[in-house]
């Protein structure tokens, strides 16, 4: 009861609680809007900016829509899937690494935008792609088991580190701006400073790897990569406890270090009913951490953490499976880049409530 | 549709109901072959070596890429060294070599299953106690002074099955676990050659008295089975000998490699049937990453023991089988993966008796279907037989009875025989 209310004879009214639809509250999480594309995607990325979101699939194309006018562009070029993006700060380029092993690089500015560039970057699959802070160099690492520096005006190669014994998934620049960071098919993450040239310190991951007895193979690997926003931990999304990888069954990990010390600070797992892979990790700017993968059957969850914590706090379902995770720079909006074909962006906020229609 | 989904566990364990009615067989009905079929392939030794991609490889990785399609998956596709042949960007050390390989495009076994796509493949027949390719190549091929079992199997896991059929076991697959000799192949301990060969004529003594009264083939399949270990145990330095740095550094340090560098050696030492089979292509999940790591392992070793055995002169006279018990769909899964398909998939022959940088028959252009000259393991069965010169239309002769080689319902790919 209210107790304003207690002396009167008026009906009694409960008080509507006030919601900030601006606070984030991940466990409302929602879906706000869909963009739609014929083929299954591969990754997504968000632009800086936060106009537009862009994705792989499996295709040639690379897809990207407005978020604002829901408008689409198909970026046509490469041969092959492409499987990682990263944009510059400004948003004006993005820089795409294919299966092909070719990095290029797209002029967002333009009405239509074609590649300005194409650095044939790997022998075999180019995996990864990311922009230095100092936006003036890419990392990316391929089958060719190199990681590799260019220039990112002219393309030009700048360095090659030479150390990983298996194929690299996934490489990125530590904040500094000074260390690189890989890892490979069988976990294991080395540190490569960029002054040397060599190889400073490795970090044991190998947990994130196994060796499928049945079918007499390996699989492992950093789908994802992430350091947080101050630098101090590194997040890496993939697999752990193989079972028989080939039939999808070994259980999705997001693992966290401690970047000063090398030391493992959280194995984060999903319910040990969702087995798949980890596709996606992200640092929010608030200090909690995002998580999305795919399972057996196809489904999706999204997955976060608090500070400090050693599990997830919240898991929400997903219809299909999730294979990209980015955030919005507004900080409120997640995209992931699903298997049916969809872009869907979510909302960390509680659902405003639309009006609703009255009739005349 | 219904696409399997997974590995029927029964698959990878002996069948014993097949192995008693296999061993049944044998005892029944003999071991004597056609002296016709026999007389033909007298003088030429030929030989097999089959590489057999355990669980299903995708043709689409391989020998049948669509880059660039709907289904067409992440890799390209290369040229290769026979001008307007391509195959996929996974076998770039195969490419060079397939002026001395052809293609077969267009198989449609009508089964998704490990076990009848094996069977088939091996045998030719979709049912029914039939040897496979590789007792058949004991049985007429081996030289009757051949001092190592006539079909040798090359594997590190995996499958054992019964073979021989009605042949009789002595042209039963005899499997290796990888380049380990097989157990028990010395002479024990404490015992000498005197004493060994004592041993041996009382065991002989022992079979005369059982024999009385039995079936001969009982105790023929039995003494098989010690002479088999017998020529092993003249020919373990083929096991004992350390593989060449070279040949390895070549090869590859792995399993496969290892495994292929011991078929060169048996092939080299007039050893008839030599099977390799390099697991791990059952890709459910993950098809794209694990064909990379797989065939990454496959391409380069196979290429060496190709390029080998043409430079040693071996070809002319080896048939070079690589197959599967199927392919893998078209259709992607939400996994990554792409399932068991035998609708429309490949094979690569190459060697004895076959046309070099052929491809025969086509899929349509999203890989669902066979486009044109749709053949299947009848069809391929007969095609290795009468490319080792085996007359798979002949009788085998069991003991006055004649049982068809090859089901007399297909036929070879004669544009694919040279």
């Amino acid at each position: 009861m209210n107790v304003n209310q207690s002396d009167t004879s008026d009906a009694l009214v409960a008080k509507k609680p006030v919601v900030d639809y601006e606070a984030i509250d991940l466990e409302k999480t929602h879906q706000v809007s869909e963009f739609k594309h014929k083929f299954p995607l591969t990754s997504c990325r968000a632009d800086p900016t936060g106009k537009y979101v862009v994705a792989g699939a499996q295709d040639l194309d690379i897809q990207v829509w407005d978020l604002q006018t829901k408008s689409n562009r198909t970026l046509k070029g490469h041969t092959s899937w492409v499987r990682s993006f990263d944009f510059s700060k400004d948003g004006s380029r993005l820089y795409s690494a294919c299966w092909g092993g070719d990095i290029k690089v797209w002029n967002m500015t333009d009405t239509q935008p074609k590649p300005i560039m194409t650095i044939q970057a790997h022998t075999g699959s180019a995996r990864w792609v990311r922009i230095s802070p100092d936006q003036k160099k890419l990392a990316t690492c391929g089958n060719d088991l190199l990681i590799k520096v260019w220039n990112v005006e002219d393309g030009k190669l700048l360095q090659t580190f030479k150390g990983h014994e298996r194929h690299v998934y996934a490489v990125d620049f530590h904040p500094d701006g000074h260390h690189l960071v890989s890892q490979d098919l069988m976990g294991f993450i080395k540190i490569w400073d960029m002054k040397t040239g060599k190889q400073a310190r490795s970090i044991d991951a190998s947990v994130m790897t196994g060796y499928d007895n049945k079918f007499a193979a390996d699989m492992g690997g950093a789908r994802d990569l992430q350091f947080s926003p101050d630098g101090s931990e590194l997040a890496s999304a993939g697999i752990t406890k193989v079972v028989n990888s080939f039939a999808g069954v070994q259980d999705p990990i997001i693992m966290l270090f401690d970047w000063k010390t090398g030391k493992e600070k959280a194995q984060l797992k999903p319910e040990k009913t969702f087995q798949g892979i980890a596709w996606g990790v992200r640092y929010h700017p608030d200090g909690f951490l995002i998580g999305a993968g795919a399972n057996r059957s196809g489904k999706g969850e999204l997955w976060f953490r608090k500070p400090g914590e050693k599990e997830f706090f919240h898991t929400m379902k997903l219809s299909t499976a999730a294979r990209g995770l980015d955030l919005l720079s507004d900080g409120r909006h997640l995209v992931i880049a699903h298997s049916d074909g969809a872009v869907r962006v979510y909302r960390m906020t509680a659902e405003a409530k639309r009006p609703t229609k009255t009739k005349t | 549709m219904r696409r399997n989904q997974g590995c029927n566990h029964l698959d990878h364990h002996l069948a014993r109901r097949q192995f008693l009615a296999g061993a049944a067989g044998a005892m029944g009905l003999g071991l004597l072959g056609s002296p016709a079929t026999a007389e033909k392939i007298k003088g030429q030794h030929k030989r097999v070596l089959q590489i057999y991609l355990q669980g299903g490889v995708s043709q689409l990785e391989s020998w049948d890429p669509k880059p660039g399609t709907e289904h067409g998956g992440p890799f390209r596709a290369i040229p290769t060294s026979v001008p307007g042949m391509h195959i996929s960007e996974l076998l770039p050390y195969t490419a060079k070599q397939m002026h001395l390989l052809s293609i077969v495009r267009s198989i449609n076994l009508k089964t998704n299953d490990h076990r009848q796509g094996r069977l088939f493949m091996e045998k030719g027949r979709r049912a029914g106690e039939y040897p496979y390719v590789g007792s058949i190549a004991s049985k007429y091929l081996a030289p009757a002074n051949s001092e190592l079992p006539g079909y040798i199997h090359i594997s590190t896991r995996g499958l054992t099955d019964s073979t021989s059929a009605f042949l009789g076991a002595q042209h039963g697959q005899l499997k290796f676990e990888g380049v380990k000799p097989p157990k028990n192949l010395a002479v024990p301990k404490g015992l000498d050659e005197t004493a060994d060969a004592r041993r041996v004529q009382l065991r002989e003594q022992f079979n005369q008295q059982f024999r009385v009264g039995r079936p001969k083939s009982l105790t023929e399949s039995f003494d098989a089975s010690f002479q088999q270990a017998a020529k092993l145990m003249g020919r373990k330095e083929l096991f004992e000998k350390a593989p060449d740095p070279k040949d390895l550094e070549r090869y590859g340090k792995h399993d496969f490699g290892r495994n292929c560098l011991l078929a060169r050696a048996l092939l080299e030492n007039n050893a008839t049937c030599v099977k390799v089979t390099h697991h791990g292509y059952d890709s459910h999940a993950e098809n794209f990453n694990f064909h990379l790591e797989q065939l990454g392992e496959f391409d380069k070793t196979f290429a060496m023991l190709v390029d080998d055995l043409h430079q040693r002169g071996l070809l002319e006279s080896t048939l070079v089988m690589v197959y599967s018990e199927f392919g893998r769909t078209p259709k992607i899964n939400v996994r990554y993966g792409r399932d068991h398909w035998g609708t429309a998939w490949s094979i690569a022959l190459g060697g004895c008796g076959i046309q070099p940088g052929a491809i025969i028959g086509t899929t349509n252009e999203k890989g669902t279907a066979v486009a044109d000259r749709e053949v299947d393991a009848g069809h391929l069965f007969h095609t290795y037989l009468q490319a080792l010169g085996i007359d798979s239309t002949n009788d085998h002769d069991i003991a006055g009875r004649s049982i068809p080689i090859g089901d007399p319902t297909a036929q070879p790919i004669k544009e694919l025989l040279s």
